[in-house]
């Protein structure tokens, strides 16, 4: 026979943590079951037990107005009659709507006062609640609920019921000896008079599902590790990123199917930030094959007859993290240097199994004198051992601010050969403008890919994965 | 990456040789191309971006006989001598519209007019440029016509729409300019890159004779290229001269990978043009040095490796003092400078994961002092029993929607609803969490440290990325009192003195959500989410949560040096 939770206390004279905690060693045991009944009930809140009480102000002018007759009265009177701001707009707007004032001051009854109603929809309702009578009037009781009168409240009723394994056990010895240790027993002394029940200490216990870090945070921070170990530098920017630094200053051009590549989202409503005028100067003039201010001849034929500056100010998400290279690069640092920066990134792209619109990246540069594309090719080697992968193998790929550039592939067990390690050394044209006179290697890693290899993922969207029991050890 | 369907069995034409699915992903794998897949005759090719030529037959192939070491140097693309000098004068009404012209003649070598399939790999190619390069005609489009009854100079201009009858290409009869613009589907599709008003482009030689109406159609009178054909005249019109000139570069390679020749075609710009197109008459060369070469990748060349790694790419190079000059083919956009030669050795000699090199580092790693801050959270939400979240920073608009509409950054061109917006708070993830997991049982305790960007109205420009710190708690009889508990039990932990104040959240029972103020700073939000929310999100236990502004935080906590 089921029993609700609620009427236990009294039958058994325990307190209700006791209750809920053998409850929930019961059902884990599978001795007991439960059965949840949702329902919903409104109630007053506070303010509108206070409101039943005092009168909700619409009621008290109506009730002023009433008394001041054809003289009406000045809507600055109010104050002094008891009225705070929100409850004379609250009044005032709720007789206009109902037709009992006009829209003239000072403030006048539009009809005679034996038209005035003996209760509005208002009182009716809160009344109503107080008296836990059933509510019709739905529109009216939303209205209240906006102005924070009343609300809805949710109950679950618990229904509790042995199990077939629950109705078998043996209850003799059970009620002469008892479970756990009180607080009670060992203040009064009374546990000298009390047999303790043995317990099975071969069954097993409630199964406990405990947090633990979320895989693909705790692998990546992992890998930053590995970076910091190697002599990286961490560095950040913003994720909602100005056209220039996302693409002008990396030497992609402006108008050309190779930025599509890293088709952007755009969002509303952010403002435009104009790069910084000299750096501006000379992205443009790298852009346009002509001479850097200061130089004699161009760096290269560059990319178009026309910059445009206006191009450069528009806010999109950033799209890759060479992004925060290059803003790393434009604060000068000191050569050697090596920085790094496991960020994430956005591009318009169809969500499936191996693409995200949203993805992490792991940006690297490092820069000194001697530095060339065969010690790219030996970083990816590092970082990809330092995993636990060993098969890499390279093509060549293109990437609007490097020459050369490479793509590192690693064998995934299911998906083959994957793209994970892509970069190259920087371009003239990216490295002069922002006066970096050193050779720099640069990668951004698809660390997200890179992950799903480590942690035997096959689908790129797992890396996301929020669902309760997977992430707390229970079954994947 | 661009990718086009090709002909296999064109494809072996030029080649010489069978080409099975197996040995093509071999050999293309060293270059910039890659097999996608064969069905038949289709031949489906994927390549970089910058290397748009082997999106045909033929550049394919020539790309392919190098790699192969069975050609090498860059493919015969001789000048006409002899050939008669063609014209194109640009009207200056082009100009606010479209004023960029360029255009070459091509001739067919002795005994081999155009045929069907050199024709019909220039026409697939040229809407591979149209899509790609011209940015769907917008940037750049272009026109390949016979020169068998045209006179020169031709010329190009913005004409009234009402003086131009036109038979269009595949068409026998003509029809108004105006009918053409209402009823042609190309017409609608790009109609506007050639008109302005009542007056269209049109391109028509020194007898009035109508080629085409750029960028949309060619005429089916006078702009009718046929096998047997032995001058074409080849033009682009476009949004700038570089642009006009890379397509018609790039379409050039389907010529002279078969043995056609070509001469200058001269544009006189009209005099106060902006920007007008110009003959090629002087070729491209790059300059590449020995030392950059040695320096950027990494290996001592000997001269002749780097003139035959330079022919295997289908280039030729000239021994000059300290290096080389090369000369850049006119389907080579992508060669801007001398990187890009390097990067030509480089891929035509190959380079294999072995033969990296490992640099030890001179420099110390590190973490940002603030990444360290906010790494403390983590064992702190642990502790408490919270599941650690990485949720996306894009969220969607059904939770935005179950929350109130409280003001976020709107994704001006999502890709679905489930990413439309960059979330203002980590509480909206933690609902689309909560709203995924009602089929598990409760209490769920959830946490996640993650940047936000800040909405419109909070006194910082919009957009701008903050770093949070957040706990969800739902289960029944939860409520409040427990995340002030737990926000003032995290503060206390940060050695900062708090004050907690009212403050009406939109997405919270009124009178049960505050701020924390820090110094005065407000560090953090806390409440208990109302049951119309929790309704939305199908969520049947109360909800409470508590969200830290961690970027607000840490410059209050730092002095401390607790970290």
């Amino acid at each position: 026979m089921p029993i609700e939770e609620g009427a236990i206390p009294e039958l058994t004279g325990l307190s209700p943590d006791q209750i809920r905690g053998a409850l929930q060693r019961l059902k884990s045991k599978r001795l007991a079951v439960v059965e949840e009944l949702h329902r919903s009930e409104p109630s007053l809140t506070p303010r509108g037990r206070a409101a039943l009480v005092d009168r909700l102000p619409e009621r008290r002018l109506l009730d002023l107005l009433h008394a001041a007759g054809s003289a009406g009265i000045p809507i600055s009177a109010l104050p002094a009659a008891g009225f705070s701001g929100e409850e004379r707009s609250a009044a005032i707007g709720r007789l206009r709507r109902a037709g009992y004032l006009d829209g003239t001051t000072p403030l006048r009854l539009k009809v005679d006062s034996g038209s005035l109603p003996a209760r509005l929809p208002e009182e009716a309702v809160l009344e109503a609640i107080d008296r836990a009578q059933p509510v019709d009037d739905q529109a009216t009781f939303r209205q209240l609920e906006r102005r924070g009168l009343v609300q809805t409240e949710h109950h679950t009723m618990k229904r509790w019921a042995a199990t077939e394994a629950g109705r078998r056990l043996p209850l003799d010895d059970i009620d002469s000896q008892v479970g756990p240790v009180t607080a009670g027993m060992l203040l009064g002394g009374r546990w000298r008079e009390l047999s303790f029940r043995p317990y099975d200490v071969r069954s097993p216990p409630p199964h406990r599902l405990s947090p633990r870090p979320h895989p693909y945070a705790a692998w990546l921070e992992e890998f930053e590790e590995i970076l910091v170990g190697l002599g990286f530098q961490q560095a950040e920017g913003p994720l909602l990123e100005t056209e220039f630094w996302n693409a002008d200053v990396l030497f992609m051009p402006q108008d050309h199917p190779a930025r599509s590549i890293h088709d952007a989202l755009t969002v509303e409503g952010a403002p435009e930030i104009p790069p910084p005028e000299p750096l501006l100067l000379r992205v443009a003039a790298a852009h346009e094959g002509r001479p850097l201010p200061g130089l004699a001849v161009p760096l290269s034929r560059g990319w178009s007859d026309r910059y445009d500056p206006a191009v450069a100010r528009r806010p999109v998400l950033r799209s890759q993290t060479t992004a925060v290279s290059a803003r790393f690069l434009a604060d000068g640092p000191r050569p050697p240097f090596r920085m790094f920066s496991i960020d994430r990134n956005f591009r318009r792209e169809e969500v499936d199994a191996r693409h995200h619109l949203e993805f992490t990246q792991c940006e690297g540069v490092l820069g000194e004198e001697g530095v060339s594309i065969r010690h790219v090719v030996g970083m990816f080697r590092e970082l990809a051992e330092a995993i636990g992968v060993r098969e890499l193998k390279l093509r060549p790929s293109y990437f609007p601010f490097t020459e050369p550039s490479i793509e590192g592939y690693v064998r995934h067990p299911l998906l083959g050969w994957i793209e994970v390690f892509p970069g190259g050394l920087l371009r003239p044209e990216v490295l002069a403008p922002l006066g970096v006179e050193v050779p720099v290697a640069a990668w951004g890693i698809g660390i997200a890919r890179l992950a799903m290899v480590a942690l035997g993922v096959n689908d790129i969207r797992e890396l996301y994965d929020d669902d309760y029991l997977r992430l707390r050890g229970g079954n994947r | 990456m661009p990718q086009e369907h090709l002909s296999l069995s064109r494809l072996e034409r030029l080649l010489g040789s069978s080409a099975t699915e197996a040995n093509l992903t071999e050999w293309l794998f060293p270059t910039k191309a890659e097999l996608e897949r064969i069905h038949g005759d289709d031949l489906t090719i994927s390549v970089t971006p910058d290397r748009l030529d082997l999106l045909t037959e033929t550049g394919l192939s020539l790309a392919l006989a190098g790699a192969l070491d069975r050609t090498r140097g860059p493919p015969p693309w001789p000048r006409r001598p002899d050939a008669e000098r063609f014209a194109v004068q640009i009207d200056r009404s082009v100009a606010p519209l479209r004023p960029a012209l360029a255009a070459i003649r091509v001739h067919a070598p002795h005994g081999r007019p155009l045929d069907s399939d050199l024709l019909a790999e220039a026409i697939r190619f040229q809407e591979t440029l149209h899509a790609t390069v011209g940015r769907d005609r917008r940037a750049a489009s272009l026109g390949m016509y016979p020169l068998r009854e045209l006179r020169s100079p031709l010329r190009y201009a913005l004409e009234p729409i009402d003086q131009v009858r036109f038979t269009p290409l595949g068409e026998t009869s003509a029809r108004t300019a105006r009918e053409f613009y209402a009823q042609h589907p190309f017409a609608e599709k790009y109609g506007a890159y050639g008109r302005v008003d009542d007056r269209i482009l049109t391109l028509r030689d020194a007898e009035g004779h109508l080629l085409s109406l750029p960028p949309i159609l060619n005429s089916g009178s006078y702009g009718e290229a046929r096998p047997g054909d032995l001058d074409l005249l080849l033009e682009s019109t476009g949004l700038t001269e570089r642009t006009t000139q890379e397509i018609l570069g790039l379409l050039e390679v389907v010529f002279a990978g078969r043995g056609w020749s070509w001469s200058p075609v001269s544009v006189h710009p009209a005099r106060e043009a902006e920007s007008a197109g110009a003959a090629r008459d002087v070729p491209i060369r790059i300059h590449l040095t020995s030392r950059a070469l040695a320096e950027r990748t990494g290996y001592a060349l000997s001269p002749p490796e780097v003139e035959e790694w330079l022919r295997r790419a289908r280039l030729g190079a000239r021994a000059v003092p300290g290096g080389w000059e090369v000369e850049v083919p006119p389907w080579r956009p992508d060669l801007l400078g001398e990187v890009d030669l390097t990067e030509e050795v480089l891929v035509a000699r190959g380079l294999t994961a072995e033969e990296g090199r490992i640099l030890p580092s001179r420099t110390r790693g590190g973490r940002l002092e603030e990444v360290r801050f906010r790494r403390r959270w983590a064992p702190l939400f642990l502790g408490l029993g919270a599941t650690p979240l990485c949720n996306t920073v894009l969220v969607s608009a059904d939770t935005v929607e179950a929350l109130g509409s409280p003001p976020a950054i709107r994704i001006e061109n999502p890709v679905s609803r489930e990413y439309a917006y960059a979330r203002p708070s980590l509480l909206l993830s933690m609902a689309g969490t909560l709203r995924r997991n009602t089929r598990h049982g409760y209490p769920q305790i959830w946490s996640e440290i993650g940047p936000i960007l800040d909405p419109p109205g909070t006194g910082r420009a919009a957009g701008s990325t903050r770093y949070h710190a957040a706990l969800a708690w739902a289960e029944e009889g939860r409520g409040f009192s427990d995340v002030a508990a737990i926000s003032d039990c995290l503060l206390d932990a940060l050695d900062v003195s708090s004050v907690r104040e009212p403050f009406d959240h939109s997405s919270a029972i009124v009178g049960r959500s505050a701020r924390v103020r820090v110094a005065g700073v407000e560090v953090a939000e806390l409440g208990e989410l109302h049951p119309r929310v929790l309704e939305a999100l199908g969520v049947p236990v109360p909800v409470a949560w508590f969200e830290a502004d961690l970027s607000a935080l840490w410059p209050l906590v730092r002095p401390s040096g607790t970290h």
